[in-house]
């Protein structure tokens, strides 16, 4: 069901040039040509009855119920299916049209069960709805007819009941897996009175193709398809819009709350990442938020082998300023430092590496997009200017030639692949370069790569170099913007660069193990194709050369004029909610918010105004540092909100040392994480329902996050900080978030125009937003880069120095899962553990052959790191050679096999090339056995941990 | 489903599937070898077409004249149309059934007769009609319906 | 810290800009990101272990960088050291 507060036009938004203006019911209405006469007459205030309309989804004239009379027409035709024409007049009601419609819905009552007030939809009903408008009194052909009333319900999905019985068969949920979500997972078995909604092959939705995005229960007009939180808690009587905690789309919500309790999340119609689309995490994993293992007090202990003690807030945070301060007084200043976490909103991220830099005196700064997304803001800065994607999500709808790089859109940012599908299917050819065949490769329907580049892990650079040789030498370059818009002396090195014979396709083909003709074919597509696009994930970034492959891809782009317009540019797809918003919050050590180096005395001056301290000019330490230098002894605390690096982040045996040499470890989070398992102090942290702020999706859009209940446990997390702040002496005072952003906005240029007023009023903003762009920037670039001109860089293929070996021959590449969310501490504590249990190693069966390896069974994964034992799968999504894991469970410990290698510019660990050996095995490694007892330990403390009164 | 009918069915799928509209033509080509659409072929057919199980099973569906289930010896299909409603179609099925003990879409557990309803057989100037395999019949009453069973039911042997 | 990680984390920096064919714009390049992205203490770290170890196994545009973008790179003393 739609949501509580909104209006349905019954079809589609049209955009035009042209207007159109008629009568509705003797009321003058102007809409855009091309809508339908139902769209006209909402606008217009007149509400026609109808039950297969609904706005997010093309006309479909089935249920005729929202018949019209057009003066000089016959008949009575369907408003929904019938464009409006200048001067047209319509009337929605007359005696006639009253009688079709009653007679209409006698028929669908004579099939339906009269349990309304007992249906989970009461209240909030369309079928009840136009029952009541159309005036229903009688139902002449009695209940005793043929009926559907005995079908059983299908109770296999974990957030939503199919109760066939209440079915009208308006096919909404059909159509809805087919236009919005674009699975097409739903068909109608039979037809005429045997018609029924049928998942897959009239099978139940969890056998079926069915991603459970919810699109067809946002659809149903009934309780046919209905949340279970709704048949639990009943109608919700109230809407928050909010923005989703999951992926960087960042979509829109409208969270419905009844009292200070969630029962459901609708996607906002009006979202502009989103568009009234979700996918099964944004829409229904929200239960973790109330899950019983949430930490709701501060716990202290002086030795992680000690139990909790529970305490007040204010001994915890004088407890953490304290502990700070001895330690900077004993270790120097530079002795501690902070993680701010892209879980956050960009108020708590901004308040913490102010925290860092006015109140610990130092840079000691970092953030999870470290070990993400950091090569992208290097490469992009140094070739366009700017640490961000190019384009708007929309910008995909003008895009001929889609590149996808590195990315499973479909499991990672879900709700964008479902656009990009759209596009697809109305024929954008695509371009997949990836070691793994994700499902884009081939997807039902229809959709095919034009080309899968299926390189080694590892050879990201070669190969973009190899397309850029091919565009250059077989005169596809776009030499005109290259020359006019990008340093001309550059443009000349780098095309020599890349002419050599070294990235010849045919030389390239050794390294990659793509044939050269399929490098050609796609090199030649891309600069051929239209506007081309490229899109991005981790494939690009987690290597020893992420930067270098940023940068190549913007080569490319400049190359052949692919940005500074809609439907083309460079767009990493961001794993993280809010990681481009932490990145621009100034959370790197060597930058202030805005992307400004910390040297540069103009800018730190502005700070040290506002701020009152005076700024260390030197950067601080990033996250793999912290590690090295807490193993080395010259740093000794960390203050970490919201980040699970104990899990998430490479080679665990060298982070697990590290933190358990620090003295003082304080730990921000919702659960006892595993970093938490570490800590002497846990600060409980509230989720994204429980304050207000903003987040910025992977376009640069900054939407709202607003509070539907109060902290659990009693403060939101920018609180927190700004109380360890002041308690260690630094002032710091905020009412309310909205003054930090107003600080955000008065010290960052490029979101001088940013406030929370202008939020509530536009809906969102895409930084830059300033004088010169007041509303917001979609597309970056256009006329001029953000740098002026655009810079080629010369981007050297050099091997990684992970490579097989006769005792490791195969390379471990890691990724994502649509059900689950990065480390799982959210989601698994919801019903998506419904999908996706564990973690398994996908491998191709000659080399499961070789090693004896059955599907599903018991095998060591055994790196130079490392090793751990994971569930065997046999798959032809990988070639020989390459084996693939994700990282969902902490038991699987994949980053225990993961190695400390990393991107030369940035640190960002190297996770997605591991020389490892797999083998047959019966039980759990070591590492596994250790951490399975630790992991009873620590619960045990926490378990018996003082509690005190709240 | 037999092994055989698995690599039957692929081996269909992958010879028409450049047609245009190549759905239609392979499900008819796999009924025509193999009596009927094993559920079976869905998941072979929709990964040759790149389409998914759910479109491929609404087309099978949909259509009458698809059977997922293999026929019986012999396909009865009796005119449900104007013409032959107005002489007694509806005592003739009501008959057939009771006599084979079976509903519409259902085969005898001999595994001799199917029953279908059919939407005229072009024989209206004889009605009621109806057919058994490609053999059209006129006038029906119950006794010829004994009768021409019984006729077809000897051929057979 | 292990200077051992150093000298891979600087050597990693010296491949991305071996690409540029005059070794002195080579070398500014890598000094350039050594200090914009580099803690104080392992660039002096690093300096360190060039002057009391020679810097064995740095690669030479690396050598160059220290050498000739010294003071740069070994940066401001922290006030409280």
């Amino acid at each position: 069901m739609h949501a509580i507060d909104d209006i349905d036009y019954g079809t589609p938004r049209k955009v035009s040039d042209t207007m159109v203006t008629l009568q509705v019911d003797g009321s003058a209405v102007t809409v855009p040509a091309g809508s339908s006469i139902l769209y006209a007459a909402q606008a217009a205030g007149r509400r026609i009855p109808k039950l297969c309309a609904t706005d997010s989804l093309e006309a479909f004239g089935s249920c005729r119920l929202c018949l019209v009379e057009i003066q000089g027409r016959r008949g009575y035709p369907a408003s929904c299916t019938t464009p409006v024409e200048e001067g047209m007049r319509v009337r929605t009601q007359t005696p006639r049209l009253a009688d079709l419609r009653r007679g209409i819905m006698e028929l669908y009552i004579s099939d339906h069960p009269l349990d309304c007030l007992t249906c989970p939809a009461n209240g909030h009903c369309e079928l009840q709805d136009m029952a009541g408008a159309v005036g229903l009194r009688e139902v002449r052909y009695g209940y005793d007819g043929a009926n559907h009333l005995e079908v059983p319900k299908d109770e296999s999905n974990p957030y939503f009941t199919f109760d066939p019985s209440k079915c009208i068969v308006c096919s909404r949920c059909v159509r809805a897996c087919a236009e919005v979500q674009g699975t097409f997972a739903l068909t109608i078995d039979g037809r005429g009175f045997a018609s029924k909604v049928s998942p897959g092959q009239r099978e139940s939705f969890m056998d079926s193709e069915c991603v459970s995005c919810g699109a067809c229960v946002q659809a149903c007009p009934t309780a046919t398809l209905m949340e279970n939180s709704v048949y639990q808690m009943g109608q919700p009587d109230r809407a928050v819009v909010t923005t989703c905690a999951y992926c960087g789309v960042g979509c829109s919500f409208k969270a419905e709350v009844k009292g200070d309790q969630v029962v459901r999340m609708v996607p906002n119609k009006d979202g502009h990442a989103n568009h009234g689309h979700s996918c099964v995490k944004g829409r229904f994993a929200f239960g973790y938020t109330t899950h019983p293992d949430r930490i709701l007090k501060p716990m202290l202990r002086k030795s992680i082998d000690e139990p909790w003690k529970e305490v007040s807030w204010n001994d915890a945070i004088g407890y953490v300023a304290g502990e700070f301060k001895r330690i900077q007084a004993g270790h120097g200043s530079d002795s501690i430092g902070a993680i701010t976490s892209s879980r956050c909103t960009n108020e708590e991220t901004f308040l913490v590496q102010k925290l860092v830099r006015a109140a610990f005196g130092n840079n000691n700064v970092d953030t999870c997009a470290r070990v993400c997304h950091s090569p992208t803001g290097y490469g992009l800065k140094t070739t366009l200017g700017t640490s961000a994607g190019t384009q708007a999500f929309d910008s995909v709808e003008k895009a001929g030639v889609i590149v996808v790089i590195g990315a499973s859109p479909t499991d990672g940012h879900p709700v964008f692949a479902s656009r990009m599908k759209r596009r697809l299917r109305e024929g954008a050819k695509l371009i997949v370069v990836d070691p793994r065949a994700i499902d884009l490769v081939r997807t039902p329907p229809g959709i095919e790569a034009a080309c899968h580049l299926q390189l080694q892990p590892g050879t990201n650079v070669a190969l973009i170099n190899s397309l850029a040789h091919v565009v250059v030498t077989e005169g596809l370059a776009n030499e005109a913007f290259a020359l006019e818009r990008c340093e001309p002396a550059d443009y000349q090195k780098w095309k020599a660069f890349v002419s050599q014979q070294t990235y010849a396709p045919e030389q390239v083909e050794q390294v990659t193990g793509v044939p050269a003709a399929q490098i050609r074919q796609a090199a030649r597509l891309y600069a051929t194709g239209g506007n081309a696009a490229i899109y991005y994930g981790l494939g690009v970034t987690e290597h020893s050369q992420g930067s270098t492959m940023v940068i190549g891809m913007a080569n490319l782009a400049m190359v052949t004029g692919n940005l500074g317009r809609e439907g083309v540019g460079v767009n990493p797809l961001r794993g993280q909610n809010n990681v481009q918003g932490a990145c621009d919050m100034g959370s790197f050590p060597h930058e202030l918010s805005g992307y400004r180096h910390i040297s540069d005395a103009g800018v730190r001056g502005l700070f040290e105004k506002e701020w009152n301290v005076t700024l260390n000019p030197e950067p601080g330490l990033r996250i793999p540092n912290m590690f090295d230098a807490a193993l080395d002894g010259s740093f000794k605390a960390i203050y970490i909100q919201g980040e699970d690096f104990a899990q998430s982040d490479p080679n665990t045996q060298h982070v697990e040392s590290a933190l358990r040499a620090m003295e003082c470890v304080v730990v921000q989070d919702l659960f006892l994480n595993e970093t938490a398992k570490f800590a002497h102090v846990f600060l409980p942290g509230s989720t994204f329902l429980e304050k207000d702020g903003t987040f910025t999706n992977a376009e640069r859009r900054i939407q709202r996050v607003r509070k539907v209940m109060p902290p659990m446990a009693g403060l939101a997390d920018w609180e927190i900080t700004m109380a360890i702040a002041n308690a260690m002496g630094y002032s710091m005072h905020y009412d309310h978030p909205s003054e930090i952003m107003d600080e955000i906005a008065r010290l960052t240029p490029t979101l001088r125009g940013v406030s929370f007023e202008k939020l509530d009023r536009l809906g969102s903003i895409q930084w830059p937003c300033n004088d010169n762009a007041p509303e917001g920037t979609p597309t970056m670039h256009v006329g001029q880069f953000v740098r002026g001109k655009g810079k080629f860089t010369m981007t050297e293929y050099v091997a990684t120095e992970e490579r097989t070996s006769r005792k490791y021959p195969l390379i471990l590449t890691t990724g994502r899962i649509l059900s689950q969310y990065n480390v799982g501490a959210q989601t698994r504590r919801t019903g998506n553990v419904a999908w996706h249990q564990e973690d398994v190693l996908e491998i191709h069966a000659h080399d499961a052959e070789q090693r004896g390896i059955a599907d599903d069974a018991k095998v060591s994964v055994a790196s130079r790191a490392g090793n751990v034992v994971l569930t065997a799968r046999i798959s032809d999504r990988i070639q020989p050679g390459v084996v693939y894991t994700t990282f969902h469970h902490p038991v699987s410990g994949t980053n225990v096999i993961t190695t400390d290698n990393s991107d030369w510019a940035t640190n960002c660990p190297e996770y997605k090339v591991t020389a490892v050996e797999v083998s047959p095995v019966a039980r759990h490694s070591e590492w596994q056995r250790q951490h399975r007892d630790f992991t009873a330990r620590q619960q045990a403390l926490l378990k018996e941990r003082e509690t005190i009164e709240a | 489903m037999p092994i055989e009918s698995g690599e039957a069915i692929a081996r269909i799928a992958k010879a028409l599937k450049h047609k245009p509209g190549a759905l239609l033509p392979i499900l008819q080509e796999i009924q025509e070898q193999l009596g009927h659409i094993p559920s079976e072929a869905v998941p072979i057919v929709a990964s040759e077409l790149n389409l998914t199980r759910a479109e491929v099973h609404g087309v099978v569906s949909f259509y009458h004249d698809f059977r997922s289930e293999p026929p019986g010896r012999h396909v009865i299909r009796i005119c449900q149309a104007e013409s032959c409603q107005a002489m007694g179609s509806a005592v003739l099925t009501a008959f057939a059934k009771t006599h084979l003990g079976i509903d519409f879409h259902e085969t005898t557990a001999d595994a001799a007769f199917s029953l279908e309803p059919v939407y005229c057989l072009g024989n209206c100037a004889c009605s009621p009609a109806m057919a058994v395999g490609k053999e059209v019949y006129g006038r029906m009453t119950p006794q010829r319906f004994q009768e021409v069973l019984q006729e077809v039911a000897g051929k057979s042997e | 810290m292990d200077v051992q990680r150093l000298v891979k984390m600087a050597n990693d920096i010296a491949s991305f800009f071996e690409a540029e064919p005059d070794t002195s714009k080579g070398a500014r390049g890598a000094a350039d990101h050594l200090k914009n992205f580099w803690d104080p203490r392992m660039r002096r770290q690093l300096l360190s272990y060039l002057d009391e170890q020679g810097g064995a196994g740095l690669k030479s545009i690396v050598l160059e960088a220290l050498r000739q973008h010294r003071l740069e790179i070994a940066g401001q003393q922290p006030p409280d050291r």
